[in-house]
């Protein structure tokens, strides 16, 4: 019977959702001007930091390889650490078979580096390369990664291993920042992707695997540390469609930063929540000797790799999970707790309704803002200066993590939430079925991409371009 | 046990032979299968409606008349893995004259391809094996074997059920196994409306067909809603076009999913 349908074949998806065009999904914008052909790298200077584009055989474990595309033959790519208003340049060669194009996230970018094509970011063919100069801003905890179309190729985009760690340090250390020794730097990743389609019509992929720095749990090398020390962990969610929650057994996070952006209450928690795209910077003190799992709260997707091993100086044995029994997260506690700002009163409103179109129980859906999926969707129009609020209206069943390219912006409501200050980010999850706001300055001119960091959901429609006047 | 049963051939046969007008069938659960099976640690209770408004008037052989029966059946499906699942059924009949009564039980286990496998169509195989009154069909003890494919193809639905039948007790013992298909196709008109069509056919025994006009042969018009994935609700009109066949019937499916595990968001 119809309603036994919970799930379906990703080959009826595939071959029905055959409409679904690269090409109509890079369409740009009406009055964006086409990008320029990527300049040549000169002989010289050298470049602060390069990256190649190419295939790769990623083996999650011994029993679990995958062929993707990478940066410099590693998932994740090199971390990338530059400084806060000191220029670099990269160049970025393309030894894939498909035009690639590098996003910086969470930067402050012209459009042209941005690496939007969406924006008029150019995109790079493949055999070809290109030299980006640019400015890194804001300081602070960045990734970067491709911002190509997947489509009904679960491969492709973020599907694949191309992302990374960018770390921009200030141009003026903190005072006030919290002391640490040492950095791990870990990306959270799912592979293996099957499109599903469940009874009520709703779709979205499952993974065969999931792993953390490109390993399954137990298969790569572990966290090395010593009793008393204090690990600033960075984690990040590159998943491409995937919300995560980590625990480390036997000890607590000390959240420090969302995104990249110092919160204004740091908070002791005994787990992470991550949506796609989000970063969250923490300290763990290391005062539990051991061998311990670092790993996905969740039984299932644990089962299915994602952990890390995090072993003390000396101490052996089977590493120990201690199962968290609820999944926790709550935004609000790192924002202001001085008592919540009225909203900014000369915001300039902009409401946003998310909702999705049927299109058949062997097809995904498609998505809209406003009723209009990209490349058909509004484009509103900011004045550089002025602050505006978003007022997202999310009609459908799923949480979405929104993401604001260039810009950075203030949560100032989730949901059923109270109301927040101060809490700055540039992906937020907005929950089902609820409203919610953010308000941020158009102060960095020029095309700005606002999505879903879901690549399914942008893939199909939940995309538009703010237009700078 | 689909709606056209191993019995069914027996009648169809003994009207052959008495060169009579006289047809019979097994509508208890008029069905065609989707591949997926019901999830571990959760149950399907489905009820199965069915009244035949032109069905066969005169009693064959001690076997009741189809004619204004009203058949009620209870099916329950519990998942055993993420591919497999048994299903129980209790087969009633009301009429007038006869009252409720009860007419047999079937149990059904049923495999299917993992998704693992990533098969570009849904395939599982059930096999079915139960006892009937033989007031209600003179064979009593039948065994059956359905193979299930299915496809879904953007807004349309295709399932297929090449189905083996074979009986162990009554007189049709002896007559091999039978071959009885089962089609359907649907369409999304809506996210909550899918109409199409369910073919149901007995063809007699397999390399010796009989005759079209003592064939079974069905077409529904159907409607599945899908108005929640804990439900399943099924509508259909049928009519049966050769004499073998029961002339129209009106069918419904009624199903509920429970869920017996202590799900845990961790889990």
């Amino acid at each position: 019977m119809l309603t036994r349908r919970q799930f379906t074949q990703l080959g009826a998806m595939a071959s029905a959702s055959a409409a679904l065009e690269p090409a109509a999904q890079m369409q740009m914008s009406p009055g964006v001007p086409m990008p320029a052909p990527a300049p040549p790298i000169p002989a010289s200077p050298a470049p602060d930091f390069t990256l190649t584009i190419a295939p790769y055989l990623l083996e999650a474990s011994p029993k679990h390889r995958f062929q993707t595309i990478a940066y410099n033959g590693q998932v994740p790519g090199p971390l990338l650490r530059m400084k806060q208003g000191r220029a670099v340049t990269i160049d970025v060669y393309n030894h894939s078979p498909d035009p690639e194009i590098v996003h910086y996230h969470g930067l402050f970018l012209p459009i042209a580096t941005d690496g939007a094509m969406e924006e008029g970011s150019p995109m790079l063919p493949p055999g070809t390369s290109a030299r980006y100069t640019f400015t890194p801003d804001p300081a602070g905890f960045r990734w970067f990664h491709t911002h190509t179309f997947a489509g009904n190729d679960l491969r492709k985009g973020q599907f694949s291993g191309q992302h990374g760690f960018l770390f921009i340090d200030p141009s003026t250390p903190d005072p006030n920042a919290p002391a640490f020794d040492r950095e791990v730097f870990l990306a959270l990743h799912d592979w293996g992707a099957r499109m599903m389609v469940s009874g009520d019509g709703s779709a979205m992929p499952m993974y065969e695997v999931s792993t953390i720095n490109g390993k399954m749990l137990g298969a790569g090398e572990p966290i090395r540390v010593h009793q008393g020390e204090r690990v600033m962990m960075h984690i990040l969610n590159s998943s491409p469609t995937e919300v995560h929650w980590v625990a480390l057994s036997g000890h607590s996070f000390r959240v420090i930063a969302l995104d990249g952006n110092p919160v204004p209450t740091p908070r002791t928690v005994e787990q992470l929540r991550l949506a796609p795209a989000e970063r969250v910077s923490a300290i763990v003190e290391m005062k539990s000797p051991g061998v311990w799992v670092l790993g996905e709260v969740r039984k299932h997707v644990q089962a299915a790799g994602m952990g890390i091993v995090v072993e003390y100086a000396n101490a052996t044995g089977a590493p120990k999970w201690m199962q968290p029994p609820d999944l926790i997260w709550d935004y609000s506690q790192f924002s202001a707790q001085t008592g919540a700002a009225p909203a900014t009163e000369d915001a300039i409103d902009i409401p946003l309704t998310f909702d999705s179109k049927f299109e058949g129980h062997g097809n995904p859906e498609t998505w809209r803002i406003n009723g209009k999926s990209y490349p058909d969707t509004e484009e509103p129009v900011l004045q550089a200066g002025k602050r505006y609020r978003l007022l997202m209206k999310n009609l459908s069943t799923d949480d979405h993590p929104i993401h604001l390219h260039r810009h950075t912006f203030e949560v100032t409501r989730l949901g059923d939430g109270p109301a927040m200050r101060g809490l700055r980010k540039d992906v937020v999850l907005i929950p089902a079925k609820s409203a919610s706001t953010v308000e941020f300055t158009a102060d960095h001119p020029g095309n700005t991409l606002f999505h879903c960091h879901q690549q399914d959901h942008m893939d199909r429609g939940f995309m538009m371009v703010f237009r700078y006047a | 046990m689909n709606g056209i049963s191993g019995y069914a051939i027996f009648l169809a046969t003994v009207f052959a032979l008495f060169a009579t007008s006289a047809h019979a069938q097994g509508n208890y659960e008029i069905q065609v299968y989707g591949a997926d099976t019901v999830a571990p640690k959760s149950l399907m209770v489905e009820l199965h409606s069915n009244f035949t408004p032109d069905g066969q008037t005169k009693t064959i052989d001690g076997v009741y008349p189809t004619n204004h029966q009203e058949h009620e059946t209870v099916e329950l499906t519990e998942g055993l893995t993420s591919w497999s699942e048994v299903g129980f059924y209790i087969f009633t009949s009301e009429q007038a004259g006869h009252g409720v009564q009860w007419v047999g039980d079937h149990i059904r286990p049923r495999v299917r391809v993992p998704d693992s496998w990533h098969w570009p169509v849904g395939v599982s195989l059930s096999t079915e094996v139960g006892y009937q009154r033989a007031v209600y069909s003179p064979d009593t003890w039948t065994w059956e074997i359905r193979p299930i494919i299915d496809k879904t193809l953007g807004r349309w639905y295709l399932a297929f059920n090449p189905a083996l039948e074979r009986t162990w007790h009554g007189p049709d013992v002896n007559q091999g196994v039978g071959f009885s298909p089962g089609f359907k196709v649907g369409y999304d008109i809506t996210k909550v409306v899918n109409a199409g069509f369910e073919y149901y056919a007995d063809y007699g025994r397999l390399g010796d067909f009989d005759t079209l006009r003592n064939q079974q042969q069905q077409l529904f018009v159907v409607t599945d809603l899908n108005v929640s994935p804990k439900w399943e609700i099924n509508i259909g009109v049928g009519i049966g076009p050769t004499s073998a066949t029961d002339h129209l019937i009106v069918k419904g499916i009624l199903g509920r999913h429970f869920d017996w595990g202590n799900h845990s968001p961790v889990d």
